[in-house]
């Protein structure tokens, strides 16, 4: 690990000195992370793409201006993404565009597309839940169930402690439970 | 006692059912490697020269931010003076 976070440090030093190969490495290693958090804060696969290539332009742009103060080149590439999904998020507002509750089912890691088809009812109604929570709770929840981080590597992306954010995933949950009560939505049929 | 565990008993079942639901469904997907390449070809890298020049007009950029600041105190300052001197003085 120690290893690989010096590999980084090295790839970053280079690539903040415009080489392309340097950064051609970071996107490789985050460009999955950051589509699939982009995908499920936006439930849709296009503006996805776009968004994730805007994300990597502008830390490419920018990547002079990131300094390694103990937070992970990840955090802020989170925080890019973040900034540009919540522009996303306004300008549709402004447009007035109808939402898009529908999120398509995109092959996930070791899945058959026949179950997939079966859950997409169930999981549609969660994720329609999930995307009308506060941005905060939605990026917790992407870090915790779609990057399968811990809550202390979700404290330094978010800048909160591992104390925060174990109470408002408790919190996150207790919003959800209750949504889906008020729903009546039963998930323990399983 | 018991009523309590009785009471708490359930409300865990369901938070672990909601615990397991969104575990199937916010699951990792995984783009196409032609739609990452796709993106990568869409990058354009800012060349060294670009990069350097970039950090060195910070300073300019410095410079200028501070002249205009300087200018618009200097106008502050003068339009503030001529109100004093001429604005302010009661008529007879």
């Amino acid at each position: 690990m120690s290893e690989q976070e010096y590999k980084e440090e090295e790839v970053l030093a280079l690539a903040s000195q415009g080489d392309r190969d340097a950064f051609g490495q970071l996107y490789e290693h985050y460009v999955e992370r950051i589509f699939n958090y982009v995908y499920y804060r936006t439930g849709n696969s296009h503006d996805a793409e776009d968004l994730t290539a805007r994300v990597f332009q502008r830390a490419m742009n920018h990547i002079v201006n990131y300094t390694d103060r103990g937070v992970p080149f990840s955090a802020w590439l989170y925080r890019i993404a973040h900034n540009l999904v919540a522009n996303w998020h306004r300008d549709r507002s402004r447009k007035q565009e109808i939402p898009l509750d529908d999120l398509p089912i995109l092959p996930t890691k070791g899945d058959h597309p026949e179950r997939n088809l079966v859950r997409s009812q169930e999981e549609e109604a969660l994720l329609r839940m999930i995307r009308k929570l506060p941005p905060e709770r939605q990026n917790l929840l992407i870090l915790k169930f779609v990057e399968n981080m811990s809550n202390a590597e979700i404290g330094r992306i978010m800048g909160r402690s591992e104390g925060a954010v174990k109470s408002l995933y408790h919190r996150t949950l207790l919003a959800l439970r209750d949504q889906l009560e008020d729903q009546n939505l039963n998930l323990e049929g399983e | 006692m018991s009523k309590r565990k009785m009471t708490h008993q359930p409300q865990e079942e369901t938070m672990d059912a909601l615990e397991a639901h969104l575990a199937g469904t916010l699951k990792r997907v995984t783009p196409s490697r032609d739609l990452v390449q796709r993106l990568q070809g869409r990058l354009q890298m800012p060349s060294r020269k670009e990069i350097t020049l970039r950090l060195r007009d910070w300073n300019r950029l410095f410079l200028i931010f501070g002249g205009v600041m300087s200018g618009m105190l200097l106008l502050v300052t003068l339009a503030r003076a001529f109100y004093y001197l001429v604005g302010s003085r009661p008529r007879v």
